[in-house]
């Protein structure tokens, strides 16, 4: 078996991948189907074809990353070589397959239509390129997926869609060249022997390692090392001797000393690191920014927050590291770290609607390329969304603390029922929300978080594989 | 018969991850004053059974209690009393060393100040240095720290020394006897590194997937397996020699080297004198000890 086949057959033996998969063909399915529908040329609708190339590449090129990172495939005999057989082997063989389509654009010749479609196999494969470049030239740059709809938008925005088609269509030998050229740079690039050396060993963050929280915990340790030096000035001796004072009123056996030693633990690390406290407020404002202009769909970017807040806190429930507290200390300290997440997320989210109100009075109404772009304060009744949502989403990571993917599709699963849920029966709804609604939705998740933690931290096995 | 009062007693203790027995009917008691070497392959069950002690894990069946209380309800009366150094290395990586020490001493009212001082200077570990920066040496060293800080009781190590230096291990050794030598301390070592518990220990425990092989104390063990070295003074050595319960011979040109177990030294000379041969009887490494005891479970187990 050679070495290409073995590195292929990673694309179905990653089980994780088959989900990826999944949403891949939804997405192509839909693409395919618009230009069936009614293939109209010059409409740019053939371009989606040459954006799923590039998430292709993207998302291709973080397997062999993923290879070279382990230290065994350094002295893989052959192997060095394999990463770009690979990414052009995938490339070739999904753009061929994808520039087929383009034999139904309409009128045009047979000799027009195969240069267009060669034309755009190598468009396709340039997109692809450029997407495989990115996964090594940028660590961890599938996170740039999630710029993609941005990308999508401000594109059509700009027409580039309809612009990229005409190239595609009316310089197909522009393209060819172009194509040709940019694909022996890369062939060169990815042979790089030095590629393997300077990959070997390097904490990467792969496909699925979100869902790992050992590894990312590991990858986090390596790569914090050097930067946490840097901040040892910023050592903060009045909080410090605030908390170890709040502490040091309680009795040694007391639950007290538990809470604020967790709320010591839990809290202090953000307000020590000022480029923290900046990001925080960077995002805030670019939020506020956005949501304004993005009308009732900023409702939804809401439900996101708690998530992403919950998914990242480590409760003191599960640490191995050994304090004098026991099961039942450990649920009176993970009450108050919990509370103490609450807070930041009560505070961004109230500042953001804050925040809102102001920038309607400052930013006035324009017009740009015939589109009317009116600032909108984000609704302050959509406040309780994620008040109510935190507590659920860490009933969830309780429960599934050793399975960070199901923690997340559970979560996914419920925002999704709750757009649907809010798009179906949205009057219905806005008549029930109300005080009393509120309160008891938080009632009853505040509660469920109170039984889940105490059955938890009382009946579960605390850390490791238990 | 062992008239003082364990400090650990597990009864029949059973542990299931899935499809995984990690412990399977495990009785054990631990005495004051001892340091206990538990010792097995990666997987044995080591880390479940030392969780188990203090009440990190759970029991699925059978029962763990440690200083008379049971372990998943040890409260900071009982966990105060135990220092427990961990595989995973987990710390509070964003505070000075300084800070942790300080953060974590505040839950102990028996902290010694001068052992940490003292500590501090012989292992040199930078107090000014945030415990994420530190190499996974200098943060093993940080948890041993910690965990003796409080004088324990119970100092329970689970693979304390693998990411120590040569110079670290034996300075970590050397701390441990002088542990030891405080009045009814007791001290849990697991580790892969043989060489080094056997230095330390008084006591060993042998785990092979989840179940306990061998629990004796350590004397007592290389007591019973003995290295023979035979030489024949006159005449060639017989094909088959007499002796007892040998595990392993290995014969070259009038000599022979034999594994024997539970053979009493005097009986081997006497053996040895009727076949007109000099004998010399060396006690094995735990190394080879440990080997012999995970590869041939019937002959050792119900000690």
């Amino acid at each position: 078996m050679s070495i290409l086949t073995v590195n292929l057959k990673h694309l179905y033996q990653r089980r994780g991948l088959w989900l990826v998969y999944v949403i891949l063909v939804l997405f192509a399915f839909a693409g395919i189907a618009v230009l069936f529908k009614g293939p109209e040329a010059g409409q740019g609708r053939f371009i989606g074809l040459i954006v799923l190339a590039f998430v292709i590449g993207l998302l291709l090129a973080v397997l062999p990353l993923e290879v070279l990172s382990k230290p065994f495939s350094y002295c893989l005999p052959g192997h060095r070589k394999m990463v770009r057989r690979l990414v052009f082997c995938v490339g070739i063989v999904f753009n061929l397959l994808a520039s087929l389509l383009f034999f139904i654009y309409p009128d045009l010749s047979v000799g027009q239509l195969l240069l267009v479609v060669c034309s755009a196999f190598v468009a396709g494969l340039i997109s692809y390129l450029l997407g495989a470049g990115l996964a090594f030239g940028i660590r961890n740059s599938v996170a740039f997926i999630g710029f993609l709809p941005l990308v999508i938008v401000t594109g059509g925005f700009f027409d580039l869609h309809t612009v990229l088609e005409r190239v595609i269509v009316e310089n197909p030998l522009v393209v060819i060249s172009v194509g040709i050229l940019s694909s022996c740079v890369v062939w060169f690039w990815l042979g790089d022997e030095g590629r393997a050396r300077r990959y070997c060993n390097v904490p990467w963050v792969g496909f699925f390692d979100a869902w790992n929280p050992d590894k990312m915990k590991r990858i986090s340790r390596i790569r914090m090392a050097g930067k946490w030096k840097k901040l040892e000035k910023y050592t903060n001796l009045r909080i410090e001797n605030f908390y170890l004072g709040r502490m040091n009123r309680y009795d040694y056996v007391s639950a007290g000393r538990y809470i604020w030693g967790a709320l010591y633990a839990a809290s202090v690390a953000p307000v020590l690191h000022w480029n923290s406290i900046l990001s925080i407020v960077i995002m805030v404002i670019l939020m506020s920014f956005l949501l304004g202009y993005m009308g009732p769909a900023a409702t939804f970017m809401f439900f996101f927050i708690p998530i992403m807040i919950v998914m990242n806190m480590r409760l003191p429930v599960h640490s191995s590291m050994l304090i004098s507290g026991g099961r039942r200390e450990r649920f009176a300290g993970s009450i108050a770290a919990v509370a103490a997440a609450v807070v930041p997320i009560s505070v961004v989210v109230i500042a953001m609607v804050a925040l809102s109100m102001l920038l309607e009075m400052v930013i006035p109404e324009f017009t740009w390329r015939g589109v009317n772009f009116t600032y909108r304060v984000i609704n302050a009744g959509n406040l309780f969304i994620p008040l109510v949502i935190t507590p659920f989403a860490f009933a969830i990571r309780l429960i599934f603390y050793r399975r960070p993917v199901y923690t997340m599709l559970l979560l996914m699963l419920i925002i999704y029922l709750m757009i649907f849920t809010a798009l179906i029966w949205s009057k219905q709804l806005s008549a029930m929300i109300n005080l009393i609604s509120i309160t008891a939705m938080l009632v009853l998740g505040w509660g469920t978080v109170l039984l889940v933690l105490r059955y938890v931290c009382m009946k579960r096995s605390l850390t490791g594989n238990g | 018969m062992n008239n003082e009062k364990p400090i650990v007693q597990m009864r029949k203790v059973c542990k299931r991850f899935g499809k995984i027995k990690a412990l399977d009917d495990i009785n054990l008691q631990i005495y004051p004053g001892r340091i206990i070497g538990l010792l097995g392959a990666n997987g044995a069950g080591k880390s479940t059974l030392l969780r188990h002690i203090i009440g990190l894990y759970l029991e699925d069946e059978g029962q763990c209690v440690t200083f008379g209380c049971i372990a998943g309800k040890l409260g900071p009366a009982e966990l105060g009393r135990i220092g427990y150094v961990h595989q995973e290395g987990e710390l509070l990586d964003w505070m000075t060393v300084r800070q942790f020490i300080r953060y974590v001493s505040a839950y102990y009212p028996n902290w010694n100040r001068e052992l940490e001082e003292k500590y501090i200077e012989d292992f040199e570990i930078s107090t000014r240095a945030r415990v994420g920066s530190l190499s996974p040496g200098q943060r093993q060293r940080l948890a041993i720290l910690l965990a003796i800080g409080c004088e324990p009781e119970l100092l329970i190590l689970d693979e304390p020394a693998a990411a120590l230096d040569p110079v670290a291990r034996a300075q970590f050794l050397d701390l441990l006897l002088q542990i030891i030598q405080a009045e009814n301390r007791t001290i849990i070592i697991s580790s892969h590194i043989l060489s080094d518990v056997e230095k330390v220990i008084d006591h060993a425990v042998i785990m092979k997937e989840g179940r306990i092989l061998l629990d004796c104390s350590f004397d007592e063990l290389r007591e019973r397996f003995s290295l023979v070295r035979i030489s024949a003074l006159g005449k060639e050595l017989p094909a088959e020699l007499p002796f007892e319960n040998i595990l392993h011979c290995k014969r070259s040109d009038g000599q022979a080297i034999l594994t024997v177990q539970d053979c009493p030294p005097e009986k081997l000379q006497e053996q040895a004198k009727s076949l007109d041969c000099w004998i010399e009887i060396e006690t094995l490494p735990l190394e080879d000890i440990y080997k012999i005891v995970v590869s041939k479970k019937e002959n050792v187990t119900g000690v």
